[in-house]
């Protein structure tokens, strides 16, 4: 009974460890990420050449096939190999255009890490506070492990990026499947900005 | 001018992602699944790669006026964009920063009842006291609340602002029906309500409560208006921004902040 009780405290501290070790990988990738984002809309001259610069550093960072297939759902099953891609180019376009219209260039927003946590392995939820001009933000990062660390949410004050999309996903995936999909994703992209 | 000012004033209250407060309890508004969590409804853990699909459920509210909400909200995106979006531009760029961020501060310090009342109503006894704590200091030391030295004090620093609606929430009620309503935009029957609790609580209102009727009274509602509508234009953009559909992007949003909220 005791050498039971002692194997069990053993695993668990080595568990403990490996997460510990695992929150504290994402999150330092996270902080890269953040750095390396933030330093090219510190220096681009200009909004196009901010967004022509940030897109292969977020491609690097975000894992753009797990943001697609959660963003799907389980309609993700029933699109073709070459729906799913499609997808996925356009839903990373998408993104990339979104992401870099938040950011202004030469304005830097203050980020504060807090406790990051393990919610099942190989996955981390890094939450920070952002001060943006002049209003503070609750930023969650969920990371997963995607050839490398990859953030594969963004939760801004409780509202998730993918969960949002989720939604309208879904309603286009009801009235047309994939294909519904794909071309309202195609219109949102071709849209004029 | 009366109009006016009547939609500044009423563009004050849009819901989509304004106040908050805080509790760790599970709201009864929570979304059909937890949002990126990875227990499903079944209580099962789900971990692999395809299953994991099922994470996201779309965040569900009743929508039985979607005709009617899809109509009221194409009528509000075009007044915002022919009318209050210019204005916040114009605001933005007339007056200068710190005089915005002066008159922010001071209006979200007067709201002080509203958290006040809510904390109390939600038994957060600590909460309440220390939102009195920030109020009073804020008030003296910051000229009215134009300044906010509290978030220089650790144990005032970053309480959660509470109203009405999440003290529905807290009290176990649901959303009920989903509804945009003119002007303000995103909310739910609760939604409503708890704005109507927000506005009786807000020392603004009271001054065109008590005195109605005088041109003047509108001066100041239509002060805080102008001075929330930047931030107000800038959070919906955000959350209708490159959406597939905005009206969905704008329900799903608002869905999900309430119930971010109703968990704080």
């Amino acid at each position: 009974m005791t050498r039971r009780l002692l194997l069990f405290c053993v695993l668990l501290t080595a568990w403990g460890k490996n997460l510990s070790a695992s929150t504290a990988t994402a999150e330092k990738r996270l902080q890269v990420a953040i750095k390396n984002v933030l330093d090219i809309a510190q220096s681009a001259p200009s909004d196009s050449a901010l967004a022509e610069s940030i897109g292969p550093v977020l491609e690097k960072y975000l894992s753009f096939s797990a943001m697609t297939r959660r963003a799907v759902g389980p309609g993700w099953r029933q699109f073709s190999k070459g729906d799913q891609n499609e997808a996925i180019r356009l839903f990373t376009t998408l993104i990339i255009r979104t992401y870099s219209k938040k950011l202004t260039p030469g304005e830097y927003p203050v980020i504060k890490f807090k406790t990051a946590t393990a919610p099942a392995p190989g996955r981390v939820d890094v939450p920070t506070t952002l001060l943006y001009r002049g209003s503070t933000y609750n930023v969650t990062y969920r990371m997963e492990q995607d050839e490398g660390w990859r953030v594969t949410d963004v939760v801004i004050e409780g509202v998730s990026l993918i969960a949002n999309y989720r939604t309208q996903f879904d309603a286009q995936f009801k009235k047309g499947g994939a294909g519904a999909v794909i071309s309202s994703l195609t219109q949102s992209v071709a849209r004029p900005q | 001018m009366k109009l006016l000012s009547f939609l500044l004033i009423a563009a004050t209250a849009v819901p989509l992602l304004t106040s908050c407060s805080s509790a760790s309890r599970k709201a009864p508004d929570a979304p059909a699944a937890a949002v990126g969590g990875l227990s499903k409804d079944d209580g099962k853990t789900v971990q692999g790669r395809e299953d994991d699909l099922d994470e996201y459920a779309a965040a569900s509210v009743a929508d039985p006026l979607e005709p009617l909400n899809r109509a009221t909200f194409l009528l509000n995106e075009g007044l915002y964009t022919v009318l209050l979006r210019p204005i916040s531009k114009v605001y933005k760029t007339v007056v200068p920063k710190p005089i915005r961020e002066g008159a922010h501060n001071a209006f979200e310090n007067i709201k002080f009842p509203i958290r006040l009342v809510n904390n109390t109503l939600q038994g957060n006894f600590q909460r309440a006291g220390q939102e009195t704590g920030k109020f009073l200091v804020n008030t003296v030391v910051g000229v009215g609340g134009v300044m906010r030295p509290s978030e220089g004090i650790p144990a005032l620093a970053g309480i959660p602002p509470a109203d009405t609606d999440q003290t529905f929430a807290k009290w176990g009620i649901g959303h009920g029906a989903y509804l945009v309503l003119p002007v303000l935009g995103p909310s739910s029957l609760r939604g409503t309500v708890g704005l109507a609790g927000d506005y009786a609580l807000n020392p603004v209102s009271w001054v065109s409560i008590y005195f109605g009727g005088y041109a003047w009274t509108l001066a100041i509602p239509s002060a805080n208006s102008l001075r929330a509508l930047p931030y107000q234009m800038d959070q919906y953009d955000a959350a209708t921004g490159d959406a597939l559909d905005r009206y969905l992007a704008a329900r799903s949003a608002y869905i999900q902040y309430r119930h971010a909220v109703s968990l704080k």
